[in-house]
């Protein structure tokens, strides 16, 4: 093993550990003190003070740095494994040693989080101890399961950092042991598919059923059927880690959304369900699904801005040309996750309107409504960033020339989409303005693009155009299209089973809304007609699906693309966009109807295309090598940019998440009666994000100058 | 490295300088953070803290040219779409309530009506969407309704504290009956707790002739009080009426009834079990018969099966079930 190998980016084994054994410490403390506090929901809240700073501010920006920290540490090792299993499979140790270079950024990364999270739960029981004394006294289960998982999550990454090359063998196992993991493997499967009849479980809410089964039930059944080296057994270690990080993520979601729709006890606090209710309250997985993606994306981006700073700082050709190659992966794990965000948040919105109107008006029409124009610029900048790396990736693509004449045609869908996304439904005008505007504090054009369908059409819109960037990037390189039916039969049969089953997605719900009863949605008999024209959209998409399939397989792949990227874009986007207004209109609670359909068609699009795609230039000739490390410093900065963005959007995010609460700890059941209970201006809000953003940024920089002490060693 | 380090925190501080100077400019242009009041005097002053700042009134609507939302009625003078200030608008709308109804309203009835009773007679152009003000998450207190009302009738009309506070018309008194009811439930919403009641309970339950006879009759529940009312809810086998004892039956053949005994002659009984079937049964099959004070037909799994928002909601429902002064 080369020196250093094994011993982490500080050189010195002992520092990380010491440092997580202090979080841990600070845990097992935090546990003894959530022990010994019974519930005091009824109790006058006592609120404290240190040094005679604002309690509230303080915790927000401890809460605050220990969600980025967490949010790399559970972002990173799941690409780090992504790109570990693409190198095991491709047998290409360059992949290999890009996940090992992602997987070194954490070990700091995981011991400040620690530390950061000791700090923030002493920094809790000390000044509000009211407060948390009746958290814990609900929730002591599950502290007491966060603290184990912790231990999990410490033993895991440690064993996955420190044996990468101790696990790196591919000399198989005896075929008995691999039988074994095998057997264990098809039981875990079994369990899952109890679980996801309901068999375990059956009053669980669906959206936490599907999280613990695909991110926890499938990932380990998958990981123990693969084991049969060392390597795999890697990987298989891989997985645990991100099993043991998702579910500390979701155990301390419950907590943050049992605040906001608290399930399992009354109007005075008491617990009259039980702790599962509690956790598994309204907001608990919308929450974890939102955060997973965003952390997915986050720890993308850091990733990559470390990538972007070793570029700049790069002496020689090929220390470019890693790290170009270490930035595009990066991006193009981010927008692999942005594209979904947008409809996780569309979902999590949705359900904090159902946990309370009062909370969903002053989302989106109170106190956060202009701090929601903030969010939309910064989502709005993410992706024509990320489309700009891209483009400026084309540069060093030999052949991608010829797709220039594309590129201002999608910056153009970009802008206008953003412009709409930026549109608020009203504007405070003074009343000379509101009199120039015929008496209406709406503008009679532009209210209309401030509106939920203009939003969800050009959100679609962007994830498309950032698709099609993708799409052009990927084949500038290719010569020509290659025929599929030359590929043989498991081409085709691949082709028609993911196509199938991305239609099905549209299929079933087109069954739905052509069988749904108005009645349903508390709506008269007479409003069908606006939930039937879904259906007929569904079904006028299924079939643009299979013609593109049968296009595919006739070997006119490209033609199938275009016609379903053409039907799906005037569907998602004008149809349903201009629909959404007439339902808005006639029918609103069918808006979510809407939404819904236009996610899966789009979803149902990029899966299909995309399989036509990898089909459709297979082994296609190439235009000649990629030119790795011949990117501007533009484009670094771009993706230094995109880090910035994101992680002062995360900050935004947490500010309206937990703000939507107003002047409750626990909505409805536990009141705020500090001096503190009320709204901060978004002013402060920007004040708060960016002394946190600032922060943590000299936390990454110190973790890249760990980051390269290490490799300076092990180069000596 | 030191100097790319140098540059990309100067990009970095360029970054956050803009987006600091976003929020300073949205914070100028839409006002700053409002800090929550505390306890008021019922006056148009205290009214027009809460209004802007806890009440939460803001977040829909307008006074004037201050604030900016439109999704309620503005309260001020404002366009040609309001031409008065709310306070004198609210005599006029009274005029209109009390000849469509044929009950008199007063300005005050009718402001207060619009509190307690959002749904009651919406304006022209606007949705049913009201929040319940005395309901969670905003729960004002009887006080700071009082104290909103003065504000409301303050701006343009005829400020009768009076009439508000210390000597409310018979109306405004009902209104305010509701909201101490609902506060004393922890701020339920009685409407929605009728739509409870309904889904939950009427099988069961009658209430004012109406409903099933498996259990007590609940006209003039209110008057058990809260306690009673919450533990028959929660706990049902800690409250058992008399009349309503759950009944275990053992037959010769051993099979066992459990239900209420709503029928007893000289032969035959019927026991009513939980899920409505009438059993009836031969008193000569009959081995044991006994009262068991440890169940009851009741659900005893409410607490889950309702939110935390039903079960406040029932509860000012049955609250406002007052005895009939003929009982």
């Amino acid at each position: 093993m080369a020196q250093g190998q094994g011993r982490g980016i500080f050189g010195a084994r002992q520092e990380p550990g010491r440092l997580a054994r202090l979080g841990l410490a600070a845990l097992v403390v935090f546990g003894l003190v959530v022990a010994a506090n019974p519930a005091l929901a009824l109790e006058e809240n006592v609120y404290r003070q240190f040094m005679g700073i604002d309690s509230r501010r303080l915790i927000w920006f401890l809460a605050q740095m220990h969600l980025f920290f967490g949010a790399f540490v559970l972002g990173v090792p799941l690409f780090a494994v992504i790109i570990e299993v693409v190198g095991w499979n491709n047998k290409d140790p360059k992949f290999d040693k890009l996940a090992y270079e992602f997987t070194s950024l954490l070990s700091v990364a995981y011991a400040t989080t620690a530390a950061l999270g000791g700090l923030l739960a002493f920094a809790l029981f000390t000044l509000y101890p009211t407060f948390m004394g009746y958290m814990a006294g609900i929730f002591k289960d599950v502290m007491f399961m966060y603290a184990l998982l912790f231990f999990g999550e410490t033993f895991a990454l440690y064993l996955y950092y420190y044996g990468w090359y101790w696990l790196k063998s591919d000399r198989s196992f005896a075929a008995n042991l691999q039988w074994v993991f095998k057997v264990l493997a098809l039981l875990m499967a079994g369990f899952g598919l109890a679980f996801a009849f309901g068999f375990i479980g059956p009053d669980m809410r669906v959206d936490t059923r599907w999280f613990i089964l695909l991110l926890y039930i499938t990932p380990t059944a998958v990981g123990l059927w693969i084991i049969r080296d060392l390597k795999s057994s890697h990987i298989f270690i891989g997985v645990l880690l991100n099993v043991f990080g998702t579910a500390i993520m979701q155990l301390a979601n419950s907590w943050a959304g049992f605040m906001m729709s608290p399930a399992g006890v009354d109007a005075e606090g008491t617990l009259v369900g039980t702790v599962w209710q509690a956790f598994e309250n309204v907001l608990a997985t919308p929450i974890a699904i939102h955060r997973m993606l965003g952390n997915l994306a986050f720890g993308g981006l850091v990733a990559g801005s470390y990538a972007a700073v070793k570029f700049l700082a790069a002496k020689t050709p090929e220390e470019k040309a890693h790290y170009d190659w270490m930035g595009y992966i990066s991006n193009f794990v981010a927008i692999a996750a942005l594209i979904p965000l947008p409809f996780a948040g569309y979902y999590l919105g949705r359900e904090v309107y159902s946990t309370s109107a009062v909370m969903g008006n002053n989302m989106m029409g109170g106190d956060f409504s202009w701090t929601f124009i903030i969010q939309a610029m910064l989502v709005g900048s993410l992706f024509i960033i990320s489309n700009y790396y891209l483009w400026s990736g084309m540069t060093r693509i030999p052949g991608a020339q010829r797709y220039y004449k594309f590129i201002k045609y999608i910056l153009l869908a970009l802008i206008l989409s953003f412009a709409v996304w930026l549109t608020p439904h009203n504007l405070p005008l003074s009343s000379l303005e509101v009199g120039e505007m015929g008496g209406s504090q709406y503008h009679p054009m532009l209210k209309f693009l401030g509106l939920m369908p203009a939003k969800n059409a050009v959100v679609n819109l962007i994830i498309l155009a950032t698709f099609f960037s993708f799409l052009l990037y990927r084949r500038g390189n290719m010569m020509d299209a290659v025929s599929i039916r030359d590929q043989g039969k498991g081409a085709r049969i691949t082709i028609v089973v993911i196509g199938l089953a991305a239609i099905a997605l549209v299929a079933q719900y087109a069954v739905t809304m052509l069988n749904m009863d108005p009645g349903e949605l508390d709506l008269p008999a007479d409003r069908a007609q606006y939930i039937h024209m879904i259906g007929y959209v569904l079904v006028f998409e299924c079939m643009a699906g299979l013609a593109a399939i049968v296009l595919a397989l006739m070997d006119r792949g490209k033609l199938g693309q275009v016609l379903y990227l053409s039907v799906t874009a005037f569907n998602v986007t004008l149809f349903l966009g201009v629909w959404g207004f007439v339902v808005m209109e006639k029918a609103s609670p069918v808006l979510r109807n809407v939404a819904v359909s236009q996610f899966l068609q789009l979803i149902s699009c990029l899966i299909l295309v995309t399989v036509i795609d990898a089909f459709l230039f297979k082994r296609a000739k190439s235009l000649g090598p990629l030119q790795w490390g011949k990117m501007t410093v533009r484009s670094q900065y771009a993706l230094l940019l995109l880090t910035f963005v994101i992680t002062m959007n995360m900050g935004l995010m947490g500010f309206i998440r937990s703000g939507l609460r107003g002047d409750w700890h626990i909505f409805g059941v536990m009141r705020d009666t500090s001096e503190w209970a009320y709204t901060p201006s978004n002013f402060v809000m920007t004040q708060q994000v960016s002394a946190a953003v600032l922060l943590f940024m000299i936390g990454c920089a110190f973790m890249f100058w760990l980051g390269g002490i290490a490799s300076r060693k092990k180069e000596d | 490295m030191t100097a790319t380090v140098a540059r990309l925190f100067s990009f970095l501080l360029i970054v956050l300088g803009t987006y600091l100077w976003i929020g300073y400019s949205i914070t100028e242009l839409t006002g700053s953070g409002d800090r929550t009041s505390a306890a008021v005097d019922i006056s148009p002053e205290g009214g027009e803290v809460i209004y802007w700042g806890r009440g939460r009134c803001f977040t829909c609507h307008s006074v004037g040219g201050q604030g900016s939302a439109v999704r309620g009625p503005n309260h001020g003078q404002f366009g040609e779409k309001f031409p008065l200030p709310m306070g004198a608008r609210a005599a006029e709308r009274a005029q209109e309530r009390s000849e469509k109804e044929g009950e008199e309203f007063t300005a005050v009835d009718y402001v207060v009506e619009s509190l307690a009773s959002p749904g009651a007679y919406v304006v022209k152009g606007y949705k049913n969407e009201m929040a319940v003000v005395y309901a969670p998450p905003i729960s004002l207190s009887l006080k700071e309704i009082k104290a909103v009302t003065a504000y409301l009738m303050s701006l343009g009309g005829d400020l009768d504290m009076e009439a508000i506070d210390t000597a409310p018309g018979e109306m405004t008194q009902q209104f305010y009956a509701k909201i101490s009811a609902a506060a004393a439930a922890g701020g339920g919403d009685p409407g929605e707790g009728a739509i409870v009641y309904e889904d939950n309970c009427l099988d069961c339950h009658s209430l004012n002739g109406e409903g099933g006879e498996i259990g007590p009759d609940l006209s003039g529940i209110s008057a058990k009080g809260l306690k009673f009312i919450s533990e028959s809810i929660l706990q049902p086998v800690k409250s058992l009426t008399k009349g309503f004892e759950t009944y275990v039956v053992f037959n010769q053949d051993g099979r066992q009834t459990i239900g209420l005994k709503t029928r007893d002659d000289a032969s035959e009984i019927d026991i009513t079990t939980a899920n409505g079937d009438v059993v009836t049964l031969d008193k000569a099959d009959i081995k044991e018969i006994k009262i068991d004070d440890t169940k009851s037909v009741m659900p005893d799994d409410l607490s889950e099966a309702m939110t935390v928002k039903d079960y406040q909601d029932i509860l000012s429902f049955l609250m406002l079930q007052k005895p009939k002064a003929e009982e």
